[in-house]
């Protein structure tokens, strides 16, 4: 996952290519089964760009939690150390985010809605702790910990929705209504919520950050080569791995409180269609570059979206719009392995 | 750094260009009626009958029907708004997690109806259908507990919702009847869609002891079947559907919901300007919810156990409201 700063549109050809096969492999598929491709993919683009109304409460709105947690796995990325756990540390946040929503609740709003976010961050960043300390001390892969804290995460969940944060009837698995002060704002005559705003400032601030700072330079030196920056620069990589690794936690933990304050104002078991497995295959196909997270994100958001409205005009299950998915990553994956001399091997 | 910067702008002036170039689309005119589905149409039960009750609606009534998948609690709400924005006169949230999210849509929407499968309440345009298939599971547990030869029973739950639990305490309860003292396990996977949890689960259950099982778990449960079809010995109740296909052998009964009949009815109603909105409660008296035997396993149990099924059975649709 290099960095390549100078003006090369490769890369760009490269994912443009790879989104074309995958909707043309998910044609193929559709005429296959005896759907009109023509029928499914304008259904499709409709559903995602069709209308303001579409495109802001659709698309946007499923990329917002995308492009965070992308966000939070390229930092880590970048740092040398792969996150797969952000689904627990999504979960850890909301968890975090609602249990903050109902202690501040009287605050007015422009007190209580960061207070949740700091709280949602910390739920984050305490989720991925216990990895970190496993790789700093025992050397223990940060792959295997973190993915297996999503289930406990999802558990969590559970245990608190069906106990101490359930609905005050005790009827339903979920948490009460948060409070109107915690709720975030809204674009109005849309469904977006200034989640949006949020994740397009944390890239603005992650791309100055990388490439502008000496922290940022360090952190990219110590992904890239943990041993020569640790030879010539004296930088502590191991170090920079893990502070990325909990910096990624916290902005998973983010998206967590941003879903929970501005999308489902209560906290459900299945908060997240899997948006923490998503969000890695969104920083993969930009490659980990803050700016090219939000294209990406905005373009899985705008995927799942017109799968829906494929699914409700064409009678297309939306699940296969996943084929697109995987076709656009292992494409993006094989061309980079393909222009690398030595395979790609990502993180530490 | 400068590729995304121009990607993003390309995308957003595509994206105008396209709401200029397809605005509106789809159908406006006649009667529409969509279902929105908690999970899979391919579950062999819950989802798949009320799809199977959309199919007939779109028959008998022709009416233009549409269905969308919508998981997680944001999908359910943004495709109940998609659906009523687009006028649709009625939509389906097909299920007890719909509640919350239809009334929140509904009352923007004062002209579509919102029947909530299994729901709680009504609120102006939200009505509910609620389904008692709990007294089919009291059937199924009266038949389980003449049934088990180790006094052990399992249930394998989706999420702890209120319908769920409630079938489950009836199959309890029924099995405690013709068995005193019966060991009643169950399970909840918290979800309704990964028959792996599902039938490790049922394989967990079966170690502990159990040789009759029930679910309530939508397209998880087809895991629990896998896990009877494994284990020979072992029984299972089917539910939301007549599923003795799933198991053949095993497959001593399933308590049905006929949820075409039901969707078929509500439809009706509002296409010919009869409906208000109420709670629709249908029982076995209804014949909407039904306990059916599947013939080839009927044998397990002697005659005077099935006797006593359709007593109870009578008897509970003689007590119905």
């Amino acid at each position: 996952m290099s960095a390549p700063s100078t003006f090369d549109l490769r890369p760009l050809t490269t994912s443009a290519l790879a989104l074309a096969a995958g909707l043309v492999l998910l044609a193929a598929g559709l005429a296959a089964a005896g759907h009109d491709p023509a029928a499914a993919l304008g259904a499709m683009w409709r559903g995602a760009f069709g209308s303001w109304y579409a495109f802001t409460s659709a698309t946007l709105l499923r990329a917002t939690p995308l492009i965070v947690i992308g966000l939070g796995f390229a930092l880590a990325l970048r740092g040398g150390a792969l996150n797969i756990g952000a689904e627990g540390q999504f979960y850890a946040g909301a968890i975090a985010a609602t249990w903050a929503a109902f202690q501040l609740g009287a605050l007015p709003a422009p007190l209580a809605i960061p207070l949740t976010w700091l709280a949602a961050l910390a739920g984050g960043a305490l989720w991925v702790l216990v990895p970190v300390v496993l790789k700093r001390r025992f050397g223990v892969l940060e792959v295997i910990s973190t993915l297996l804290l999503n289930f406990v995460a999802e558990a969590l969940v559970s245990l608190m929705v069906q106990g101490p944060m359930q609905e005050p009837a005790g009827i339903y698995p979920q948490s009460a209504p948060i409070p109107a002060a915690a709720r975030l704002p809204l674009l109005p005559g849309t469904r977006l919520h200034a989640g949006f705003l949020v994740a397009l400032a944390l890239a603005a601030a992650m791309a100055f950050l990388l490439a502008r700072t000496v922290w940022g330079f360090r952190l990219r030196a110590a992904g890239a080569a943990p041993r020569a920056a640790e030879l010539i620069g004296r930088v502590d990589a191991g170090r920079f791995a893990g502070v990325a690794l909990l910096a990624s936690g916290a902005i998973a933990g983010l998206a967590g409180a941003l879903e929970v304050s501005g999308v489902s104002y209560a906290l459900y078991q299945n908060l997240s269609p899997g948006y923490g497995f998503t969000a890695i295959a969104v920083a993969l196909l930009a490659r980990g570059h803050p700016l090219g997270i939000v294209a990406s994100g905005i373009l899985f958001g705008a995927l799942e979206a017109g799968a829906g409205a494929m699914q409700r005009e064409a009678g297309v299950p939306s699940v296969t719009v996943y084929v697109v998915e995987a076709v656009v990553i292992l494409a993006v994956l094989l061309a980079d392995a393909r222009g690398r001399s030595t395979p790609a091997v990502a993180g530490a | 750094m400068r590729r995304p910067r121009r990607l993003l702008p390309a995308l957003l002036a595509a994206a105008a260009g396209a709401a200029v170039a397809c605005g509106g689309g789809g159908q406006r005119e006649g009667f529409r009626v969509a279902l929105v589905t908690p999970g899979s149409i391919a579950d062999a039960a819950w989802n798949a009958g009320a799809y199977a009750g959309l199919g007939q609606v779109r028959d008998s009534l022709g009416a233009v029907v549409s269905h969308v998948e919508a998981r997680t609690p944001a999908e359910q709400e943004e495709a109940l708004r998609t659906y009523a924005a687009e006028g649709y006169a009625v939509v389906f949230g097909h299920g007890f997690e719909f509640q919350g999210a239809a009334e929140r849509v509904a009352a923007d929407h004062p002209n579509t109806v919102f029947i909530i499968t299994s729901g709680e309440r009504v609120r102006g345009n939200v009505a509910p259908l609620v389904f008692r298939l709990h007294e089919a599971s009291r059937l199924a547990g009266l038949a389980a507990g003449a049934l088990t030869r180790t006094g052990v029973i399992g249930f394998v739950g989706g999420i702890e919702l209120p319908p769920i639990r409630e079938a489950y305490e009836a199959w309890a309860a029924g099995a405690a009847v013709t068995r005193p003292g019966v060991e009643s396990r169950f399970t909840y996977l918290n979800n309704f869609d990964d028959a792996a949890a599902g039938r490790e689960a049922a394989h967990a259950l079966i170690r502990q002891g159990a040789d009759v099982l029930h679910h309530n778990a939508d397209a998880a449960a087809l895991g629990v079947f896998q896990a009877v079809r494994e284990t020979p010995g072992t029984w299972i109740f089917g539910a939301n559907a007549d599923q003795a296909a799933l198991a053949p052998e095993r497959v001593v009964a399933s308590a049905v919901i006929d949820l075409p009949r039901a969707i078929l009815a509500v439809a009706r109603e509002v296409k010919e300007g009869r409906f208000t909105p109420r709670v629709e409660s249908f029982g076995l008296a209804s014949g909407v919810i039904r306990f059916e035997v599947n013939p080839r396993a009927r044998a397990a149990l002697p005659d005077s156990v099935w006797a006593l099924v359709v007593r109870v059975r009578d008897s509970i649709a003689a007590a119905a409201p």
